[in-house]
């Protein structure tokens, strides 16, 4: 109960690191130039250029029975994508206050490191969500039609994965001190990770594991399913465009299991330094 | 071979029976502190007493920064017990912290927020309500001179009036013990003279203890106490004009026209060092001045005879100079 009531106190202060996270991002155009042109890119000359080669009854034969255009595919994932992106390298923020001796300043002051290291996370977070909102305004350029309750359960899963990879940016911030070295690593995790992720292809479900791995190597299929990303976007398109190529339940939970283990490793390295 | 081994000695500290009853602002007791095979703190003991000006006067790497860091918690001592305000710093860190204000070496604002923004963030961390925060904030950028910046992005500032804001904000949530570690180093001649003032100026209106550690030997005058330490002991803690009259000695400053003459001093005076300026340093008085006259006067280009400072208690005390010492000389004759 004492402990509670403490907590509440430190809302204050949770607060204040969330709100100095998007001041800072606001401030930062690198960062708003890359959230908005990234999905253009995406979704504008990839989506629109990929976009006859998609179905199978170009060429007569159906071989994929996906009813969704290109566009409406891809879309979802790039939403994925534009957070990815935000929430690791925000984590970048990190590495800043350590250089600028920011951080010592925060760690002197009587606030638990545990509340220090959620203000970062959900301010990152918040930004990361942001970008993938961002994408949400090219829906209709791209035919998703955005209904209530699809937009509703897609935006928690928004902010859920973006909460997790914030906390992976961080867990990887702690381990990597330079700016540079982040940045190369972080793009190294990221697009690895985007691409075998089934975003901008997809696993057919009606495929039987023998036939798919006729239609795919064996190694990629194996990647596409390992990877924890592929649920993240397979959750995202069932709520937006009502396509799911695994079981609807899996992909929040994976997103979830992101935000629960990534912030729990941060954790315990922010309480360890 | 240094001067330290034959000159320095246990300094019996200045006893003071009012020290027990008087309130401490900061205890220290039996801190060690060492780094792989470097002792940065060895057994070490002081107690500042409310509302003192307190000076850690050494050369770099005499277990200053160590010891700040301990007290500020970012650091835990291998033993021994740290009190702030009576608060165990390594058994309450959060209270000790409450309690403190630092200003660390190196900067420690956020540049990309302006100078109340940085301010403000800090006042809430320390949870005060918001007529407090705008209050304390109006007040403290008026003290350090910053009110008309106060919506300036703080990247935009000179390095003086970033250490300024430093201050403020270190003050600004009703610290009873503001620390500052080496608050002047980088800055011009002038924004240290400033610093100086500002600290004299918090004092004049509020009851504040302040702990500062400086390797500019001037500017320790104006302090209570100053407690030289090195290689992580404490070898004098008295008031400046005590420790000047008790430890201070003549040195002697000799520059020889050509190398071989200046190896033949140092030969004839093993304790010699050199005093930054390409010259000796020799603790020593006018004998050893005539002496030196007389076998080497022509070879001579320059000697003077330095009257006891600080800056020679420290020389006899340390066997170190203080590698800035000369600067900051420079420095004060500009004022």
């Amino acid at each position: 109960m004492i402990q509670a009531v403490e907590g509440f106190g430190y809302l204050g202060a949770l607060h204040a690191i969330w709100l100095r996270e998007i001041k800072r991002a606001l401030r930062d155009r690198g960062q708003l130039v890359g959230g908005v042109s990234r999905p253009l890119l995406w979704v504008l000359i990839l989506g629109v250029g990929l976009n006859p080669y998609f179905r199978g009854e170009i060429y007569g034969e159906a071989r994929f029975a996906i009813p969704f255009t290109y566009l409406q595919f891809i879309f979802p994932a790039v939403i994925v994508l534009n957070i990815m992106y935000t929430a690791v390298l925000s984590a970048v923020s990190l590495i800043a206050d350590r250089e600028f001796g920011f951080l010592r300043e925060v760690l002197v002051t009587p606030v638990p490191r545990s509340v220090v290291l959620l203000g970062k996370i959900l301010g990152g977070a918040t930004v990361a969500f942001a970008h993938g909102c961002l994408v949400l305004l090219l829906a209709q350029f791209a035919d998703v039609p955005l209904l209530l309750s699809g937009v509703g359960e897609a935006l928690l899963l928004m902010f859920g994965l973006a909460f997790g990879l914030t906390s992976l940016g961080i867990v990887i911030a702690h381990r990597i001190r330079s700016f540079e070295g982040f940045g190369v690593f972080s793009n190294a995790v990221i697009l690895p990770l985007y691409f075998t992720s089934s975003s901008i292809f997809p696993l057919d479900p009606a495929l039987t594991g023998a036939q798919m791995r006729v239609v795919y190597p064996e190694w990629l299929v194996f990647l596409v399913e390992v990877n924890p990303i592929t649920y993240a976007v397979d959750a995202l398109r069932g709520a937006l465009i009502g396509f799911n190529q695994f079981d609807a339940w899996l992909g929040p939970i994976v997103i979830l299991a992101i935000a629960a283990v990534f912030f729990l490793l941060a954790l315990r390295d922010f309480n360890r330094s | 071979m240094p001067l330290a081994a034959k000159v320095t000695k246990p300094v019996a500290h200045d006893p003071d029976p009012d020290l027990a009853e008087k309130g401490m602002a900061v205890t220290i007791s039996k801190i060690s502190k060492r780094f792989g095979s470097t002792i940065a703190l060895d057994q070490l003991d002081l107690s500042i007493r409310e509302n003192e000006m307190f000076a850690l006067l050494g050369p770099n790497g005499a277990g200053k920064t160590t010891l700040i860091h301990i007290l500020a918690t970012l650091m835990r001592p291998d033993s021994g017990t740290a009190e702030i305000c009576g608060i165990d710093v390594v058994r309450q860190p959060r209270r000790a912290r409450a309690a403190l204000g630092v200003v660390f070496q190196e900067p420690s604002l956020d540049g990309k927020l302006t100078v109340e923004e940085n301010l403000d963030f800090h006042a809430r961390m320390y949870r005060m309500p918001a007529p407090l925060r705008r209050e304390r904030i109006g007040e403290m950028l008026e003290l350090v001179e910053l009110a008309t910046l106060r919506r300036r992005l703080v990247r935009s500032l000179s390095p003086g009036m970033k250490r300024r804001l430093e201050i403020a904000r270190a003050l600004v949530h009703d610290s009873r013990v503001l620390i500052l570690d080496e608050p002047t180093v980088g800055l011009d001649a002038q924004s240290r003279g400033r610093i100086w003032e500002y600290l004299a100026r918090i004092r004049a209106r509020r009851t504040v203890t302040v702990v500062v550690t400086t390797h500019y030997i001037e500017e320790v005058e104006g302090c209570d106490r100053v407690c030289v330490i090195d290689d992580g002991r404490v070898l004098a803690l008295d008031r400046p004009d005590t420790l000047r009259s008790r430890h201070g000695r003549h040195v002697l400053r000799v520059q020889a026209l050509d190398a071989s003459t200046a190896a033949e001093i140092a030969a004839l005076h093993p304790d010699a060092v050199p005093d930054g300026d390409g010259g000796l340093a020799i603790v020593g008085g006018r004998t050893i001045l005539e002496d030196l006259l007389r076998r080497f006067g022509p070879r001579i280009d320059q000697v003077s005879l330095e009257r006891p400072s600080l800056g020679t208690v420290f020389l006899g005390l340390t066997g170190r100079h203080l590698r800035e010492e000369g600067a900051a000389q420079q420095g004060a004759g500009k004022r």
